[in-house]
């Protein structure tokens, strides 16, 4: 019995761990991680201000927090953090200029290998019509060269 | 024509993989979003180390507009760079204390560590404690160690990010210097 109690406590314990670290913490609303999403741990590669615990992205978030409190909008919150560090501190590049450049990015990609794969292919299909379109006249008169080729290559 | 699009597109992505394994420290080269900007203000209280010679508080627009500015922001948990760089500031403030002020932001630290900071490195500049990090993210900053140079008139001139060595530091001065 007591292992069992014992199974059950660790498990449970176990359970709320993860999930502990799956949820914001209960101080702040989920709307202050949904902006944090948007802007970029300053101090981290490749983390947002949301879930980076990077001492800064912790101010960042209590200043969201008292942002949000004070009535602004979430556009008005962006831009705070915009004139503070540039456009740089945006999760998501801007979609115009160089930023719209790496939405594209893909896209151009993608259309730059399906127009060599179509090349290719249509450069392969005219060689096979190409072959296809040899006459029975021509291909004898080829064969008739090869064998006097090497007829005459023989010693 | 085909070979020569086909070398074109493999020298585009070589040099695109070769940008992208680049390691350099990128925020040392960012812009600060204040540059030329008014320097934003604050007052805050000091480290009790500071106090004898400055008071419980600094409020830096006693000081902006007033006199050049040299303001670092540090902490004690910063190894090396700040280590390494607070020997230079001081010895800097040591030599233009007359004509620049400046002061340091020790920031998102606890009081007992900066004080042995303060104490290890002798700096008699006075260093105001910002424990939440506040006036960081009001300069941009990206993180410890982090100098900026603002001039007489009180607009930021410019930004060092990492540790700061003598010969940087010299030149920030010159900058501000009327």
């Amino acid at each position: 019995m007591k292992k069992w109690l014992l199974f059950l406590a660790l498990s449970l314990g176990l359970a709320a761990a993860q999930t502990v670290g799956n949820e914001p913490p209960p101080d702040l609303p989920p709307q202050v991680f949904e902006i944090a999403k948007k802007l970029r741990c300053p101090v981290c590669r490749g983390e947002s201000a949301a879930e980076s615990s990077a001492g800064v992205t912790e101010e960042m978030r209590r200043q969201i927090a008292e942002m949000l409190a004070a009535g602004k909008s979430e556009d008005e919150i962006i831009q705070y953090f915009v004139d503070r560090y540039t456009e740089w501190i945006l999760y998501e590049p801007p979609k115009r200029g160089l930023g719209l450049l790496v939405w594209m990015a893909p896209v151009i990609g993608l259309s730059l290998f399906g127009f060599g794969l179509l090349s290719y292919l249509r450069a392969a299909a005219r060689r096979a019509a190409e072959l296809e379109g040899v006459s029975d006249e021509e291909l004898a008169r080829a064969e008739s060269e090869l064998d006097s080729g090497a007829r005459e290559e023989a010693p | 024509m085909r070979t020569f699009l086909g070398v074109l597109l493999a020298l585009a992505i070589g040099a695109l993989l070769w940008w992208g394994m680049q390691t350099k420290d990128e925020r040392s080269e960012l812009p600060s979003a204040l540059a030329g900007r008014p320097a934003p203000g604050f007052d805050l209280e000091l480290l009790p180390s500071s106090r004898a010679s400055w008071g419980d508080r600094l409020d830096l627009s006693d000081f902006l507009g007033k006199k050049p500015i040299i303001l670092n922001f540090w902490a004690s948990w910063c190894y090396p760079a700040c280590y390494e760089e607070a020997p230079v500031l001081e010895t800097a403030w040591r030599r233009y204390r007359d004509r620049v002020m400046f002061v340091g932001v020790n920031t998102q630290d606890e009081i007992d560590k900066a004080e042995k900071f303060v104490s290890r490195f002798n700096l008699t500049f006075p260093n105001v404690y910002d424990p939440r990090g506040k006036v960081g993210i009001d300069y941009g900053m990206y993180g410890v160690p982090e100098t900026f140079a603002i001039s007489a008139d009180g607009r930021v001139l410019g930004r060092h990010a990492g540790s700061i060595d003598a010969g940087k530091l010299d030149s920030m001065i010159r900058e501000v210097l009327p």
